[in-house]
């Protein structure tokens, strides 16, 4: 958290060097990446609506956890389930997320007057996607020690336990990318909340798949690990190429 | 000459296809015929084994059971392989949507979505079934039909999309966008679920390759499916564009 504001003040601090005074000049594109992504950062640093909402969502998802494995008895096959766990966690959290993330846009005509902008399509994809994997990566980094903070008594992971945080990288990446497409889609529709998950969690699916098994081989160790960690990552960094290919690509058509 | 300005832009409907659509449909019905005909009649069981008329007791019974169960493969997997390609068709089309914005196009994919939802639903029917007897079992995650839940479960959103976005307009371009997506997605969820090595879900492993008279069998049965769902798609096609004809012409007749 606090490395993230380091980052911003940093680059809030470069932002007057950049050469705004040129009024004819068009903006560069990354130059317009940042301005988006910093109001959405802005935005979300000054009312915190959704890290609180996401963050006592995950902790809430945790609790309903914790009821149902209550009957559960401790033991080295509980790392089989913790994975899929984890992730079912990570996923009904940036669900919640990535529906939220667009009500504010469409709420008071925000989204209308950021296409009124002269700017390239692509980039307010990136901008917001990027966005969303902020959130996403800060609610896990709270997340994820509670997870294990309550669960860990179940079973001790194995030694190769915190390499779990490459599946969850690649994992968030796809979901934020995928996911903001998705959500820009569902937005504007009737009922979006239920929309956004039913076209979410089927297409998410592979990466879903590839990541809980990288994340349980990392937590159970073993043969597991020699196995199917790095197919699992690979296929999951495949499809997060490919889907921000797709969806970098097909953004355009969305907003216009 | 003078109403020609109009006729343009109303939704045509009736081309070429629509005259071979009868035929193919026979055709469609005549190889499903002969392909059901051929799996129960001409196709020797599977690893040579032989169904005898005798009355047998317990497990030579059950063997029984399986080998004429085996029979619904013929039907399982033209039918798999009739509804990717209607999706094929489906993910096309709405490509092209997105490059001309045609509302023809857009229409276009929406019943090759339709025939992909009606195929994928015959496919998990008759997957069910072979699943029930063969493993004994409802379901299982096995890669193909983990792959097909994922599939149906897009197309179904697909619909529920088209339902909740009022303008016709924007409903196309999510629609078209959404399409695409699960043209994509399909593959790499069953390379996923493939290429896994995966000591945690059991992985059903069945040998591959065919008898000559499998395969002879299989395509037919497929090549009739194909013409079936290419008749149903021309017939539907025909419906909904002369129905939007009809909405034109009295939207016309209004002014």
């Amino acid at each position: 958290m606090a490395e993230r504001e380091k980052q911003e003040r940093a680059r809030r601090s470069d932002a007057p060097a950049s050469p705004r005074s040129e009024l004819c000049a068009r903006p560069s594109a990354l130059e317009q990446y940042r301005v988006l992504l910093m109001k959405d950062l802005r935005q979300e640093l000054r009312t915190k609506e959704m890290l609180v909402s996401m963050g006592i969502y995950a902790l809430l998802v945790i609790v309903v956890f914790g009821v149902a494995l209550s009957f559960a008895r401790p033991g080295a096959d509980f790392l089989e389930v913790s994975g899929g766990l984890l992730w079912a966690l990570v996923v009904f959290t940036s669900l919640l997320g990535l529906n939220r993330s667009f009500s504010h846009e469409t709420e008071n005509g925000c989204l209308e007057g950021l296409l009124l902008a002269p700017l390239d399509r692509g980039v307010v994809f990136l901008a917001k996607a990027t966005s969303n994997l902020a959130f996403l990566a800060i609610v896990e980094v709270i997340a994820v020690p509670l997870y294990w903070v309550f669960f860990s008594s179940f079973a001790a992971p194995a030694a190769s336990a915190p390499l779990i945080v490459v599946p969850l990288l690649l994992g968030s990446v796809g979901i934020a990318g995928i996911g903001t497409l998705l959500s820009t889609i569902t937005a504007s529709t009737r009922g979006k909340d239920v929309m956004l998950a039913l076209l979410f969690v089927p297409v998410v699916f592979p990466l879903l798949y590839a990541c809980v098994s990288a994340t349980t081989a990392a937590l159970a160790g073993g043969v597991l690990m020699e196995e199917a960690f790095a197919t699992s990552l690979a296929l999951a960094a495949g499809y997060d190429v490919v889907m921000l290919l797709a969806s970098w690509v097909l953004y355009d058509f969305v907003v216009s | 000459m003078a109403p020609e300005g109009k006729s343009p832009r109303l939704p045509e409907a009736g081309q070429w296809p629509d005259r071979v659509a009868p035929a193919a449909l026979v055709a469609g019905i005549v190889l499903t015929t002969v392909g059901f005909l051929m799996a129960f009649l001409w196709v020797p069981p599977v690893g040579g084994a032989s169904v005898g008329g005798a009355e047998l007791i317990g497990d030579a019974m059950v063997s029984q059971k399986l080998l004429l169960s085996q029979k619904i493969f013929y039907f399982h997997m033209p039918v798999a392989i009739t509804s990717f390609i209607a999706l094929v068709f489906g993910a096309w089309y709405s490509l092209r949507f997105l490059r001309t914005r045609e509302a023809r196009y857009d229409t276009c994919a929406r019943i090759a979505l339709e025939i992909t939802l009606l195929f994928i639903a015959l496919t998990m029917i008759t997957g069910e079934m072979w699943t029930r007897f063969e493993w004994g079992v409802w379901w299982s995650w096995e890669p193909r039909l983990t792959t097909y839940l994922v599939l149906m479960l897009v197309v179904i959103a697909y619909f529920v999309l088209r339902g909740s976005v009022d303008e016709p307009e924007r409903r196309a371009a999510f629609s078209a966008v959404v399409a695409i997506i699960a043209f994509i997605d399909a593959p790499i969820c069953f390379m996923v679920t493939r290429l896994i090595p995966s000591s945690i879900h059991p992985v059903v492993l069945r040998e591959g390759g065919m008898s000559p008279e499998m395969g002879l069998c299989v395509a037919v049965v497929a090549a009739g499916m194909l013409c079936v769902a290419f008749a149903l798609y021309r017939a539907r096609f025909r419906q909904v564009r002369l129905a939007q004809r009809v909405e034109a012409l009295k939207e016309e007749l209004g002014d």
